[in-house]
């Protein structure tokens, strides 16, 4: 006979269920940031700090780009034509630059936590 | 534009240079047939074309975290290859040569397949204006010359060791490349919000900044980070741990072996 109603799958999704819910009362503030021409629009990215934000960064260029960061321990590719989603932070506040690693030397710019 | 791709090819390819160059010293020390390097190679040649390709069509898969979730998927899959290998490797006889040599395939093919993907779609998106070619190609030639060197540097530098401090050092230097993976693979699940953040636990960028040569280096070599945060050192020393307990009772078995009389 079995005593737990629950399958040990059904336990586990159950369990990531919970875990997930106050992550999605709590949505991540959305910010923008687009790239033209091998140039990231805004390049001064301001965002709250000591909250995480969830970058969607648009590629308008039919060219891949690499958006990294240093300081913000990011590194991802944005395929040409293509949108994704970056999530960055809590971060105190500060100054962190990023920089497009295919094109770096016309894109640079900086996420500002105030 | 010759310099940068240079350097970003350079980037990609030390990672793979040195797995390669450590996996070839056991081959070596153990005797055995080599020609996995080439599948492992061209497997990954061809993983990174797909890679590419796709690239798109895996960015937008899980709400945009595809790509996170496909590297840091590569990454694990190359730690517990790593893990398996480690084992083999320290027993005494020559043991499961087979298996051994798909493992170390695999890992080559993952290897060179998360690397290459980058300098493909690094180089498709410049190639298309004819004035760059040529450089891109000087770069991209350059690049993996200087990067093989210096796996090549690192595969006669262990096999001048005494065979038992070679193992031993390219055992510590595997383990410490697998923690790097694991270490790694949080970042891209942090990137991809799947693990929390947490905060960064120190600074050491204007000591070893990040994007110098030698920090480059150090970050290929033993997943240097000038800011991590607890999560990833977490997984790295646990890789790096666990790595290196496996690798002990083999290595155990080995000395008591050398020290009977024959």
């Amino acid at each position: 006979m079995r005593c737990f109603p629950l399958s040990p799958l059904h336990t586990l999704l159950l369990a990531a269920s919970i875990a997930v819910v106050p992550q999605v009362l709590a949505a991540p503030p959305l910010v923008k940031i687009e790239i033209r021409d091998h140039l990231f629009y805004p390049s001064n990215v301001k965002i709250p700090a000591n909250t995480k934000v969830k970058l969607v960064v648009i590629n308008r260029d039919p060219t891949a780009e690499e958006f990294e960061s240093y300081e913000l321990n990011r590194e991802k590719i944005i395929p040409g034509g293509a949108t994704s989603v970056i999530f960055i932070g809590p971060l105190p506040p500060g100054e962190y630059p990023f920089f497009g690693e295919f094109f770096p030397r016309t894109a640079q710019g900086k996420v500002i936590a105030e | 534009m010759l310099l940068s791709t240079l350097i970003i090819v350079l980037r990609e390819i030390l990672e793979a240079a040195l797995v390669i160059s450590l996996l070839l010293v056991f081959t070596r020390l153990r005797g055995i047939d080599a020609r996995w390097v080439l599948y492992g190679l061209g497997a990954g040649m061809v993983g990174a074309v797909i890679y590419a390709s796709q690239i798109a069509r895996v960015s937008e898969m899980f709400e945009y975290t595809g790509q996170e979730i496909t590297n840091a998927s590569m990454q694990v899959a190359i730690f517990i290859s790593l893990a398996i290998l480690t084992v083999l490797i320290c027993r005494p006889a020559p043991h499961r040569t087979r298996l051994v040599s798909i493992l170390m395939a695999l890992v080559v093919a993952l290897a060179v397949a998360r690397e290459g993907f980058e300098i493909l779609l690094y180089l498709s998106g410049l190639m298309t204006k004819p004035e760059l070619v040529t450089p891109l190609l000087l770069g991209t030639i350059l690049g993996t010359g200087i990067g093989c060197s210096i796996g090549a540097l690192f595969y006669y530098g262990l096999l001048n060791f005494s065979p038992r401090s070679g193992q031993t050092i390219a055992l510590l230097l595997l383990a410490l490349f697998g923690g790097n993976m694991l270490s790694q693979a949080a970042q891209m699940l942090i990137q991809a919000d799947l693990l929390p953040a947490g905060a960064t636990l120190w600074d050491s960028s204007r000591i070893l900044p990040e994007d110098s040569l030698a920090g480059q280096l150090f970050y290929a070599l033993i997943g240097y980070e000038a800011t991590p945060t607890l999560m990833q050192l977490t997984a790295y020393l646990g890789g790096l741990g666990l790595l290196l307990a496996l690798a002990l009772p083999g290595i155990a078995i080995q000395r008591r072996q050398a020290l009977q009389p024959e």
